[in-house]
């Protein structure tokens, strides 16, 4: 296929909103607590010092304070650091309420994360409001009816990627617009690490091609940047750049898993094996639930000295049973070469399916099965999680907790349904 | 300083029908009643069937985070705070 490589700047008119809400759970744990307001926090997998800080609020950030610290590192930055744990729930409340003032303006927003939304209102109503007013009235909606503490970013461009990067030019609370008129003066102001998705290795390219700044991006012919990345993006970031979208794709659920950190050092596979027992369960209720079946398992180990194992397994029938995928994950872990401590234990299965019907066997009652799942699954929610769990999950009742994802959003959908 | 705890209290809780807005206006808590302020953030939460009501507020001094059980309709403290580090 021949590509388009004479394009100009994108002549189209703004009509893609991103919307970022700052500092998300470190904000909304400010917005509960109005007694945390304008002091550094953090929000932390654990709130031991080895825990990992996932959400600093804007405060903390003044102070070097990043996402990826240990919480040691966050406490010599800033002896003060007030350290909270994650309260996932809260945060998938706040997610919720954004989404319906955003479904107010247009039905064709996409959340990109628990805190990121993309709207377009392209032949909308809204739309004739101007796209600044309608990102204004957004911001103050959501200060009126979520919480007064909250404040979000908000880029207005031709296409998804430059919208994005201008939510990001004025962080905390922004209001910013790329558009035919100001691109070439926004670009003179940013370097290619501003850009997602350009970070070092990127950038190494893209200089060895003689391109230092994101004005030497714009304006480096199709050729150069196919050199530099040597495949189709380079011609994506052509378009990017020149605000033609390409990043409207939503790639569907493939997988579903579930991965614990072991806060003790676990070697052998009796002490590993309750844990992977209550991973299976509480990974395998939720793919019933969402209505499918699995026909492969797949295993990963990551050590306390660095090092990775991991191994998956398609199986030649479909599962649906934790049991049966229990089975097929120690059969895993039985064969894993090493034994040395284990930092982080996770499980997944993959090739989804959706269909109904089952292959009969010989030997095993499958639709007897079928209903004793369903019967549990069914028990389970009416009581809550593990209520009816193997016994081989005895001991385990505080490992597992109720995490959220950081990237995607596939695991709200498990929650649409629950107000 | 945070503190998790459970411990059963009495809260009063206000509906105002003209603002359709729910807020709890204090909690007496081991003998001592404390006025709400403040309410920082209401959500909810499902365990099974039984949805729970949870009310972030703050007095003039202290943090409470207030569950109220649907089905029971008692009520829980489950963390304290002062907005100090630990």
């Amino acid at each position: 296929m021949d590509y388009p490589t004479e394009l100009g700047f994108n002549q189209k008119p703004s009509t893609i909103l991103h919307i970022d809400l700052n500092s998300c759970f470190a904000t909304i744990e400010q917005q509960a607590n109005p007694h945390l307001r304008g002091k550094p926090i953090a929000v932390a997998a654990y709130t031991t010092a080895s825990g990992c800080i996932i959400a600093p609020s804007i405060e903390a950030k003044r102070y070097g304070i990043k996402v990826g610290m240990r919480v040691r590192d966050g406490k010599l930055l800033y002896p003060g650091l007030i350290v909270l744990a994650p309260d996932p729930w809260k945060y998938r409340n706040v997610h919720l309420a954004l989404r319906r003032i955003l479904s107010d303006y247009t039905d064709k927003f996409v959340p990109k994360s628990i805190d990121e939304f993309v709207l377009n209102l392209e032949g909308y109503p809204s739309y004739r409001s101007g796209m600044l007013n309608v990102a204004g009235e957004i911001k103050k909606r959501i200060k009126k009816e979520i919480g007064e503490w909250l404040s979000v970013s908000v880029g207005v461009a031709p296409n998804r990627f430059l919208a994005k990067t201008a939510a990001c030019l004025h962080k905390p609370d922004g209001l910013d617009e790329i558009n035919k008129d100001n691109f070439k003066e926004i670009y003179s102001s940013l370097t290619l690490t501003d850009l997602c998705g350009i970070k070092i290795r990127n950038a190494a390219r893209l200089n060895a091609m003689g391109i230092f700044s994101v004005s030497d991006f714009y304006e480096a012919p199709y050729f150069r940047l196919k050199a530099a990345f040597e495949s189709v993006l380079g011609y994506y970031w052509y378009l990017r750049l020149r605000g033609w979208e390409i990043d409207d794709v939503v790639f569907g659920r493939r997988s579903y898993g579930n991965s614990f950190a072991l806060p003790k050092p676990l070697v052998s596979v009796e002490e590993l094996s309750p844990i992977l027992s209550k991973l299976v369960c509480k990974m395998g209720s939720r793919f019933r639930h969402a209505g499918y079946r699995v026909r492969g398992v797949h295993l990963g180990l990551a050590y306390r000295d660095g090092g990775y194992w991991h191994k998956g397994l398609t199986t030649s029938k479909v599962l649906f049973d934790s049991r049966d995928i229990y089975k097929v994950a120690l059969r895993l872990l039985t064969g894993c070469p090493y034994r040395k401590a284990v930092r982080e234990l996770a499980v997944s299965v993959f090739n989804l399916t959706s269909q109904d019907s089952l292959q009969l066997e010989l030997f095993d009652d499958l639709e007897k099965k079928r209903r004793v799942v369903g019967a549990v699954d069914k028990l389970n929610q009416r009581w809550g999680d593990f209520v009816i769990t193997p016994a081989r999950m005895a001991d385990t009742k505080d490992v597992v907790m109720d995490r959220i994802a950081f990237g995607g959003v596939k695991e709200l959908e498990e929650f649409m349904g629950v107000r | 300083m945070i503190e998790k705890i459970s411990a059963p209290v009495s809260v009063s809780l206000a509906f105002d029908h003209a603002k359709r807005r729910v807020s709890p206006r204090w909690v007496v808590w081991e003998g001592k009643l404390y006025p709400i302020s403040k309410v920082g953030l209401h959500h909810t939460y499902r365990e099974g069937r039984v949805l729970y009501h949870v009310f972030s507020v703050a007095s003039k001094a202290l943090f409470f985070r207030l569950v109220l059980n649907t089905e029971t309709l008692h009520w829980r403290l489950e963390e304290v705070s002062d907005g100090l580090p630990n």
